[in-house]
């Protein structure tokens, strides 16, 4: 994927009018999800590049060892060592892989990616979607937010539905702390985002607040 | 034995090649993608085929391949390697198949003995699976198997542990430096400390059993 090019700087100024809001606001959403998918890209390049030379590595380093003769057991050990080593290090690679962008997340969306991480985090979250993609910032947005509301109390939120329609996540979570609504929020404003706190009922009109810990959250999506 | 290969990083395709051949099996085809692998494998079936999950055709090209492996050439092995040990990946690959099946990390292949040891497991039918996984699964049982999982000894963890990555009696014995008797007494004790069948006497269903049971409180799958 390319990026856009700057806009020339000689191009015969158009009357001087400031840009309009919503022009302002959309600018800001485009960039909010190149943002995103340039950290997609990333745990790509991660996942092709380091990684896969290291895991070639291992490999190289077995060849090695298997030639290397029986009886130089302390050699074939050390060799041993540097395999472990190397198993390390993509150990490493794939923690950072996963602060950047989950590639499960990419590659099956935010139902699977949640089920995951709930189970790395031993937290009791039940998840319900039902395999609809959104776009790589509409779902980082909501998983990073969720990776950190968990990351700091595995109990909350209990229980997050997934849905969308017509280019738009919707994210109910229910059973959640009141932390949880500021973390959705600061993902999912950028991005022309909402947050709703208290409502429990997704069709119910805006003024029907009712059901605390339960936080609807919905984001524009390409 | 005779082993198929797709994988579209090069360097650990040629790197796993080599690997295979100094372990004294025959690589019958070797290709960057499912869809060639499939045309190569048309005249030259073989025993096991090495997939990587993360392959053309995207995104997961190696589950897909291995679906159509299965339903052209029902007793050829599969083992798919990865850069990530999931379970999302381990409930899909089984839901392929639960006998000669096997999912393991890139790099913990690195070995002659290990690869041989993991493609002829495969070749016999057993279903084996990455151990960090297997171990996540047994740590991190869901929701309310969480207090019975908690009841069992340490030895019969490991034991269980062993049974998640697809062992089988004499696998855990040797594993374990313990008899094989021994080994039938934990399993019975953690069978019925988990209220399972005990009556699953080969191994590959067993595993089904063990991971089905860890796995059973994740809603919608």
């Amino acid at each position: 994927m390319r990026l856009e090019p700057a806009p020339p700087g000689d191009v015969p100024a158009a009357p001087t009018a400031a840009p309009s809001a919503p022009a302002v606001a959309e600018a800001r959403r485009r960039r909010e999800r190149e943002q995103w998918q340039g950290r997609r890209r990333l745990e790509r390049q991660l996942h092709d590049g380091a990684a896969l030379r290291a895991s070639a590595l291992v490999l190289q380093l077995g060849l090695f060892r298997h030639r290397v003769p029986e009886t130089e057991h302390e050699l074939r050990a050390a060799i041993g060592i540097l395999q472990d080593e190397l198993h390390a290090v993509l150990q490493e690679l794939r923690d950072v892989a996963g602060q950047i962008y989950p590639p499960l997340l990419d590659e099956a969306g935010l139902g699977p990616a949640l089920r995951e991480l709930a189970e790395r985090l031993d937290a009791p979250l039940r998840v319900h979607d039902d395999g609809a993609r959104f776009g790589a910032a509409a779902e980082g947005a909501v998983y990073f937010a969720l990776a950190d509301a968990l990351a700091a109390d595995p109990g909350s939120p209990r229980e997050v539905a997934v849905a969308g329609s017509a280019g738009e996540l919707v994210v109910t979570a229910t059973g959640a702390s009141p932390g949880l609504g500021e973390l959705l929020r600061d993902r999912a404003r950028p991005l022309g985002g909402t947050v709703r706190e208290g409502v429990c009922d997704v069709s119910a009109p805006p003024d029907e607040t009712v059901g605390t810990g339960t936080i609807v959250a919905r984001i524009p999506c390409e | 034995m005779r082993v198929a290969l797709a994988e579209d990083g090069a360097l650990f395709r040629e790197g796993l090649l080599m690997l295979l051949q100094a372990a004294g099996h025959e690589v019958v085809a070797v290709a960057a993608g499912g869809d060639e692998l499939l045309a190569l494998l048309a005249g030259t079936p073989c025993d096991v085929a090495v997939l990587d999950i993360r392959m053309p055709p995207e995104p997961d090209g190696g589950l897909v391949t291995a679906e159509r492996i299965r339903e052209k050439w029902p007793n050829m092995g599969l083992l798919f390697l990865s850069h990530y040990a999931e379970s999302h990946y381990l409930m899909k690959i089984l839901d392929i198949g639960t006998d000669a099946i096997g999912y393991r990390l890139k790099e913990k292949v690195g070995s002659v003995e290990v690869l041989t040891d993991t493609l002829t497991r495969i070749a016999d039918g057993e279903i084996v699976i990455e151990p960090v996984l297997a171990k996540r699964l047994v740590e991190r049982p869901r929701g309310e198997k969480k207090n019975e999982v908690a009841s069992l000894s340490e030895r019969e963890l490991d034991v269980l542990k062993l049974m998640a990555e697809g062992r089988s009696n004499g696998g855990i014995a040797g594993q374990l430096y313990v008899t094989p008797k021994a080994v039938e007494k934990h399993i019975a004790s953690i069978f019925a400390k988990l209220g399972l069948h005990t009556d699953e006497t080969e191994s590959h269903r067993r595993v089904l059993a063990v991971l089905t049971y860890l796995r059973s409180q994740r809603d919608g799958d």
